[in-house]
């Protein structure tokens, strides 16, 4: 198992002695985090990243998950499609179910808590009924909640206005709620399968297990197969450059068996790649994570041409690598790329264009902008922060009425 | 003459650790007017926020634009020009808050009379206020002397550089004076050391390049007396 103490090569024992310090101001509190699955998705491989390590830091931690029935998440899956600014509605049925569950499962869960962080909208109705079971009832948001669908943000607001304080990703993500709102950004595990440090031979065996050579530099995008990635004007950007530099692209996405849109775009991305040897499409497994980490360790230019994005945790990877990212101007992209300093940010498939030429014709640059761009993910985006943002949340929420807290 | 290395100060210097949490306000502006109008209203806890402590916030490697309401001129009004006259607005220059607000609102209200147009921010480029939630921590990291002390100025997190430098200036509420050579001037004779950490032109460094300036002044000043901080 991955302790504490792994991660001090790589952040500075310094950062492992803040925590340390910090877990023991906060004392042995009983901590219980909600979510709906236990396997597949961010959430939860968030959670079995962090919860032995807060474990670890002498915090009492259970990880509890939620069942349901196919309708309930067919429901919740509306709602967080709805949060993320689809129309439609969700039937009163369907509401009922969903509450139902929630009740259901509050039935099973007799442990009682001094802070409950609850995981998006699947097990917010908990509180309905287990209020009492715990001291401070924290709601986490993971969503891209900038523009809601009004209806189903009405009805959650309801239910989230009963927390004691609510977590988001992004100030953008913010909602007029009558307590406190925290901002706890994103992070990478650099100890994970997708962002451990891989020897020369390891890269190698992924790249000919998947018949990437490397006769040329490699250009890559790591995304899902999604008219908002913009794999179409990645080609065309790799199109103008490939006019004045020799290179090839490598478009490596998950497989989106449940999204319908996927499976057309993904029609769409072969048929613009059609007839160029130099462009590599790879359909890869969802648990892919060492295959991933090994084609951003073989690049030599990392593209995320997004034109919408919540955070794009592939370009903190990317960055974790010490790659530039030339990155779409959108979403978190822009908190994590500034241009000539840790990458650049791009309009259009000209300006990514542009400065894939640029890094490729400048070695030198592209080295000490993926070296900018490490520094800066382990500053600000490694679970050691996220840990510390976990600890300070209960300080402050045990001391709500403070904006400043002497210790 | 330079104070022997070991020689103890009266008091140690203790070192704190910060810890910041951001809090948005669940309310934004669009456009330039919008922005104008908002900061003659926000707490200045806010203002406090975009201001000084989103440095703490996030670091970026090198400072571009040293505050907030510039990165949103370049990144989201894509108005080079304001990002400018932003980017130049030193917080550090005014006495309090409230006249920080003043003369944000003086240079905005300018800008727009002066303006053709209002700059209007791109669909999901609005700006969000936030405030921030502060823990204060005692670290076990202290200095008894000049030596330890540039030992631990590596050892200790950018936090700390943060609240005893960045911060410091502002909370001690005697012009350039921060924590750092608030201690050195009160147990050492190093008045020329004191006064160069106190030019030091703190808006445009990043934390750490804060910390390698400190280390450089203080190896300029001492010479061998940092030389062993390994």
């Amino acid at each position: 198992m991955i302790g504490l103490n792994d991660y001090a090569p790589i952040v500075g024992q310094e950062v492992i002695a803040q925590l340390q310090r910090l877990a023991e101001r906060v004392g042995p509190r009983r901590f219980v985090h909600i979510n709906s699955t236990r396997t597949g998705g961010g959430v939860a491989e968030i959670l079995s990243q962090a919860v032995p390590l807060l474990n670890q830091l002498g915090l009492e931690v259970r990880w509890e998950v939620i069942e349901g029935d196919q309708t309930f998440f067919e429901c919740t899956k509306a709602i967080h499609n709805a949060l993320q600014g689809h129309k439609g509605e969700i039937s009163p049925d369907l509401w009922e179910h969903y509450r139902e569950t929630n009740r259901q499962n509050a039935r099973n869960f007799t442990w009682e808590a001094d802070f409950v962080l609850v995981h998006d909208p699947q097990p917010a109705y908990l509180i309905e009924d287990l209020r009492p079971q715990a001291r401070h009832w924290i709601w986490r948001c993971h969503i891209d909640v900038s523009r809601p669908n009004p209806k189903v943000w009405r009805f959650l607001q309801e239910v989230v206005s009963q927390y004691d304080a609510s977590v988001f990703s992004m100030p953008q993500f913010s909602q007029n709620l009558p307590h406190h709102q925290y901002i706890i950004r994103p992070s990478i595990d650099p100890l994970s399968q997708k962002n451990r440090d891989l020897t020369p031979e390891e890269v190698q065996a992924v790249l000919d297990r998947l018949g990437v050579e490397r006769d040329k530099p490699i250009v890559l995008q790591v995304s899902r197969f999604d008219s908002f990635k913009d794999p179409v004007g990645v080609i065309q950007a790799f199109r103008l450059v490939r006019r004045h530099t020799p290179c090839k692209l490598v478009l490596a996405g998950g497989e989106a068996t449940d999204d319908p849109e996927g499976s057309r775009i993904f029609a769409e991305v072969m048929e613009a790649a059609n007839g160029e040897p130099d462009i590599q499409v790879l359909l890869l497994p969802p648990d892919s994570h060492h295959e991933v980490n090994a084609l951003q360790r073989a690049a030599d230019v990392i593209v995320q041409k997004s034109t919408r994005e919540g955070f794009g945790l592939t370009v903190t990877e990317a960055m974790w690598k010490g790659k530039p990212v030339i990155g779409g101007a959108v979403g978190g992209i822009v908190l994590q790329v500034r241009d000539y300093n840790t990458g650049f940010l791009v309009h259009s498939p000209e300006g990514c264009a542009l400065r894939i030429r640029y890094l490729l014709h400048r070695p030198e640059m592209a080295r000490r902008m993926g070296k900018l761009a490490r520094e800066f993910v382990r500053h600000h985006f490694l679970i050691t922060r996220k840990l510390r943002d976990y600890l300070t949340l209960m300080i402050l929420e045990e001391n709500p009425h403070s904006r400043l807290i002497e210790l | 003459m330079v104070p022997h290395p070991e020689m103890p100060a009266q008091n140690p210097f203790v070192f704190r650790e910060c810890f910041l949490m951001p809090m948005p306000l669940g309310q934004k502006v669009v456009n330039l007017r919008e922005l104008l109008q908002a900061l003659r209203e926000v707490k200045e806890s806010v203002l406090y926020y975009h201001l000084i402590q989103s440095r703490l916030v996030l670091t970026t490697p090198a400072v571009e634009f040293p505050n907030d309401f510039a990165l949103w001129a370049a990144a989201a009004l894509q108005d080079v020009k304001l990002a400018e006259k932003l980017s130049s607005f030193d917080p550090f220059d005014y006495e309090s808050l409230e006249k920080v607000r003043q003369a944000m609102v003086d240079l905005l209200e300018e800008y727009l009379w002066d303006s053709p147009y209002v700059p209007w921010a791109r669909p999901g480029f609005e700006f969000h206020f936030c405030e921030a939630s502060t823990v204060v921590l005692r670290s076990e990291i202290a200095a008894q002397t000049l030596r330890e002390f540039c030992e631990s100025l590596n050892k200790v997190g950018l936090d700390s550089l943060y609240y005893h430098f960045f911060e410091a200036r502002w909370r001690l509420e005697m012009g350039k004076v921060d924590d750092f050579s608030f201690w050195i001037d009160s147990n050492f004779e190093l008045p020329e050391l004191v006064a160069a950490i106190r030019d030091i032109d703190i808006y445009f460094y990043s934390l750490k390049e804060i910390r390698d300036t400190l280390l450089g002044l203080i190896h300029q000043h001492l010479g061998e007396l940092c030389d062993r901080t390994e």
